[in-house]
């Protein structure tokens, strides 16, 4: 375990050092209160789905879900459409807020297990079958909403999910910690997080010892799905109005976050405390090159870089890992190991 | 221990070099900041905004002039960028809005602070102090037909593109249009609203079918930035240049050889530059406090004489009538 708590620590100092940066560039108001919470607000969004992505990729057999931020849209548009055809945002404000609040998590549900069906029954290729349905939802999202941005409104709940805070908090950043927590939970004490990782390690050890292969594939899509429902929620509740092309950048950050979280590209490994602090580590970046005022395109350039050293220093790991002072081998099993230099 | 000492040395040193470059361009500003954020940056229309915010900035040393934008076409990455400039501070911010329905919360946030908010191209925001147009659509599109039917002799067929049939501005530039000819009886209006969708190879086949089925058409109306080279293409090839008349929005720059060709007759088209100084003018008077009145002048070429109307919300919408009309003889003042 020596190696995962050096991940953790990594991204730690990384976060502390963007902190630190900031806080020398904007004279402190980097460091404001206002500032945190306003960081602490762009978050979920992005942190939601790339939890979402983490544990498909943590299946294994090249899992990855590159649906997320289209499913969002779909049901913040679906369920603003659905919802707003029976209640109305202004006259019954908590019934609208909660009905929306259903719908957008049920919806996200559905098009999980929609995934999760399409790749443990049918056996297509989870990019693929991802990359499909991806498009089937954005193009559903156009259709229902006529290619135009569908407005929710701001009723009472659903707007200080948005937009209040408790205890300093926003609401959105305490949803997306508790329900990271949660998850975390479930991968570390349930027999379904054994099983996951288990499987990502080896699928075909996993199939023969009498893993639930296809309850296992599903549940893993389909929390990815809620999570995406979740996320399209907040995006709602912090917009007003959903759009079906709203975060088109989104799946590629998500992806990007993974990776730098240390999850491991072909399945077994990964954590999703890294996944948030590599979140948080990726905002905190993207917000201090907007109080340097530095083009955009630097922060694409930095983010590569940063992605770049993180493999880097995890392919620098592994050689650590083979000297011969520390003995320990982590390799779990004769399945294909990624080339290591010989040294 | 020793090797992860080593290794978090390493990544703080990467970040340290990452940012080593953000240090030292920030200095110690106590003038108030007006941030202008575009839709994308990196693309000519918004560098061109961008020299007039930097002309803005060198006119006016008490205020600090910013031009930012997102580097992909996304919405959502524009609401972070006004969601950190919110953070960080700015006095003002100027935003031409991706999506005008997107950050209607943010900017709602924003203007929750005490920030000055103003929008432009986005005459449908609720959430913004003032919206700055720089022309009447209508005006806009009658001038584009009056061009066309003076060309054109006041007489024959004539036909009109849009973007799209939802395109809001397009469909009132052409409408504008058609009331316009229907000042001069012997225009004839043929198989209007041909959508292009800003795409010039599907317009130069829309352009060579209607060619094929009006032989004798004289004029083409158009309206997405790439419609002219479409049309003007088609033209171009069927020999018909300089014999048919083609008006419509365009860039200069992408637009030059059509024009010296003589197949597009005249271009129509609002500069960003002035958009730009016009956006920061309005954003330094809020943050005065001085009053926008009706008829003023914000000291930006085209608008010398704003009309101010209620807007789509609380705030006003400001027009200015910075609309250029460029042909072969003039475009060349206005490269970009």
């Amino acid at each position: 375990m020596h190696k995962t708590s050096e991940q953790l620590i990594m991204l730690v100092v990384i976060n502390v050092a963007l902190l630190a940066v900031g806080a020398a560039i904007s004279g402190g108001t980097f460091l404001s209160l206002f500032n945190f919470q306003s960081m602490a607000s762009q978050v979920p969004e992005i942190g939601l789905l790339a939890i979402g992505v983490m544990l498909a990729m943590c299946a294994g057999n090249g899992g990855i879900d590159l649906s997320g931020i289209a499913l969002a849209n779909l049901s913040g548009v679906l369920s603003a459409v659905i919802v707003s055809s029976f209640l109305s945002a202004t006259d019954s404000e908590t019934g609208f807020s909660l009905a929306f609040m259903a719908m957008t998590v049920g919806i996200g549900f559905a098009g999980g297990v929609i995934n999760g069906l399409l790749i443990s029954k049918l056996n297509i290729t989870p990019i693929l079958c991802t990359l499909g349905t991806q498009m089937a939802f954005m193009g559903l999202a156009v259709v229902v909403s006529g290619g135009k941005a569908v407005t929710v409104g701001s009723p009472d709940l659903l707007s200080r999910i948005g937009n209040d805070m408790f205890l300093g908090v926003p609401i959105g950043f305490l949803i997306f910690a508790v329900v990271a927590a949660l998850i975390a939970a479930v991968l570390k004490f349930t027999p379904y997080g054994l099983w996951l990782m288990l499987m990502g390690t080896n699928p075909k050890a996993a199939v023969y010892a009498g893993f639930p292969r296809t309850g296992i594939l599903v549940a893993t899509y389909a929390i990815s799905g809620t999570l995406s429902g979740l996320a399209g929620m907040i995006i709602a509740a912090r917009n007003v109005n959903v759009k079906y092309d709203y975060g088109s950048s989104y799946l590629l950050i998500a992806i990007l976050v993974v990776v730098m979280a240390g999850v491991k590209p072909e399945g077994g490994y990964g954590r999703v405390i890294c996944v948030v602090l590599s979140a948080i580590a990726l905002q905190l970046m993207s917000s201090l090159l907007n109080f340097g005022g530095l083009s955009n395109f630097v922060r694409d350039f930095a983010w590569g870089l940063l992605l770049l050293t993180f493999l880097a220093v995890g392919r620098y790991d592994v050689a650590g890992f083979l000297m011969p002072f520390k003995g320990q081998n982590k390799s779990s099993g004769p399945g294909p190991q990624a080339p290591k230099p010989t040294n | 221990m020793k090797t992860a000492s080593k290794h978090i040395l390493i990544a703080g040193a990467a970040v340290a070099a990452l940012m080593a470059g953000t240090a030292g361009t920030l200095m110690a500003q106590q003038k108030p900041v007006i941030a202008t954020v575009v839709k994308i940056s990196g693309i000519p229309w918004f560098d061109r905004m961008n020299t007039g915010v930097v002309a803005y900035q060198k006119a006016n040393p008490d205020v600090v002039a910013t031009q930012s934008g997102p580097a992909t076409a996304d919405a959502a990455q524009q609401l972070q960028i006004i969601q950190d400039l919110v953070a960080k501070g700015v006095n003002a911010l100027a935003v031409v809005p991706m999506d005008p329905a997107v950050i209607e919360g943010t900017l709602k946030r924003a203007m929750d602070r005490g920030i000055v908010v103003v929008t432009h191209e986005a005459d449908n925001q609720k959430n913004t102090q003032a919206d700055v147009e720089a022309f009447d659509n209508a005006d806009y599109g009658a001038a584009l037909n009056a061009r066309l039917s003076e060309c054109m002799g006041n007489k024959g067929k004539w036909t009109t593109f849009v973007g799209s049939l939802g395109s809001r501005t397009h469909l009132q530039w052409v409408g504008a249009g058609e009331a316009n000819a229907k000042k001069h009886p012997d225009m004839q209006l043929v198989d209007p609203n041909n959508e292009s969708f800003d795409d010039a190879n599907a317009t130069y086949e829309k352009a060579k079918e209607i060619l094929r089925k009006h032989p004798d058409i004289k004029g083409f109306q158009t309206s997405a930035g790439n419609d002219v080279l479409g049309v003007g293409r088609a033209l171009d090839e069927a020999g018909l240049s300089g014999k048919v008349c083609l008006v419509g929005t365009g860039l200069p720059n992408p637009s030059a050889d059509l024009l010296e060709s003589g197949a597009i007759t005249a271009i129509g088209f609002w500069d960003p530059q002035k958009a730009g100084m016009a956006m920061n003018a309005v954003a330094k008077l809020l943050l005065e406090k001085k009053p926008v009145t009706d008829g003023m002048d914000l000291g930006v070429e085209g608008y010398n004489k704003v009309t101010v109307k209620k807007g789509a919300g609380e705030g006003m919408l400001i027009v200015g009538n910075g609309m250029v009309l460029a042909d072969k003889a003039s475009y060349k003042k206005h490269m970009f």
